[in-house]
């Protein structure tokens, strides 16, 4: 995977910078790969569903749920499973092949507990009152990445 | 693969447009510096982002970002050349947590600027780093004294809790 510039910080674009060869435009420079589109609405779909059935609520930032909703979707776009965003791993397509982590992960599934604050239980310092999110309010919010 | 940091006011470890001057400046005044993934030696050079023009750099582009500029050629020359404790934030760029924590190291990073060293490590370009520390979850927050992990700890907080955390850590080093 080729990553050309960070996706947390916003750069000025040098006249010495040679575009990396994806680029479709001269002077811009992709900071990340994004998730599909498709992708991204299924997960947000999913979320909303999941997050009803289990009775619990989106973090009252959004913003964080936006993130994750778009890391489940690019991990199902690059290994075919919604692997959990807010973990690092050895090997990625083995661990979406074995399913522990795969969204929603079995801590989820057994104990509620989501440390990705995507699903947080009502009594969470950061949980909202919100079952729902808008693919504007993902976009808005992951605008800047 | 080299390295670039620019932050605000923290570094960060990840591969940006920046890495393939680096490399090649590096490549030529550095021979012994190899590309590999899987060494104390693998980040070249580690470069935190600075506050505009520096006159100092010999590299002919220009980023405007704001932080101090440093060199490094690696993780390990980082902190063993850290004056102070590091405080490194292992993350994931679609990690929800990681990036609500953000904002809140730029707080603490420049309320704490004399006590501690702030550094970010986007453990999906340094994975051999994130392996060596055992990372699991992120963010994972690791306090390193003398170039050693001293404290560690998982998930996101809020400023105060993060700064307590780390007043904690310090006091007992004192």
């Amino acid at each position: 995977m080729t990553v050309q510039a960070s996706t947390s910080f916003s750069f000025g674009i040098s006249s010495f910078v040679i575009p990396p060869a994806r680029s479709r435009h001269r002077s811009v420079i992709r900071a990340q790969v994004e998730p599909s589109e498709k992708s991204v609405e299924i997960m947000r779909k999913f979320s909303e569903q999941y997050a009803r059935r289990s009775g619990t609520y989106f973090c009252v930032d959004k913003g964080v749920t936006s993130v994750v909703i778009k890391g489940l979707a690019d991990h199902k776009d690059q290994l075919g499973a919604p692997l959990c965003p807010c973990r690092h791993y050895d090997d990625k397509a083995a661990e979406a092949g074995q399913g522990f982590w795969n969204c929603p992960c079995v801590p989820m599934r057994e104990r509620k507990e989501c440390h990705c604050m995507l699903f947080l239980t009502p009594d969470n310092d950061f949980a909202g009152q919100e079952q729902t999110v808008t693919l504007e309010e993902i976009k808005e919010s992951t605008a800047n990445m | 693969m080299a390295v670039s940091v620019s932050t605000s006011s923290i570094p960060s470890l990840n591969s940006d447009r920046s890495n393939r001057f680096a490399t090649s400046a590096i490549s030529s005044s550095s021979p012994g510096l190899r590309l590999s993934s899987y060494s104390s030696s693998l980040l070249f050079p580690l470069r935190i982002g600075t506050g505009g023009l520096s006159s100092s750099s010999r590299r002919k582009r220009i980023l405007p970002v704001k932080a101090k500029k440093q060199t490094f050629s690696s993780f390990d020359d980082l902190l063993a050349k850290s004056d102070k404790p590091v405080l490194v934030d292992f993350y994931a760029t679609w990690c929800g947590p990681c990036q609500f924590m953000v904002p809140i190291l730029n707080e603490v990073s420049a309320s704490l600027n004399d006590k501690i060293q702030v550094v970010k490590i986007d453990t999906e370009k340094y994975p051999s780093i994130a392996n060596k520390y055992n990372i699991e979850a992120l963010p994972t927050f690791i306090i390193f004294k003398d170039a050693k992990p001293f404290d560690r700890f998982e998930g996101a907080m809020t400023a105060a809790q993060l700064i307590q955390r780390i007043e904690d850590a310090l006091k007992i080093k004192q």
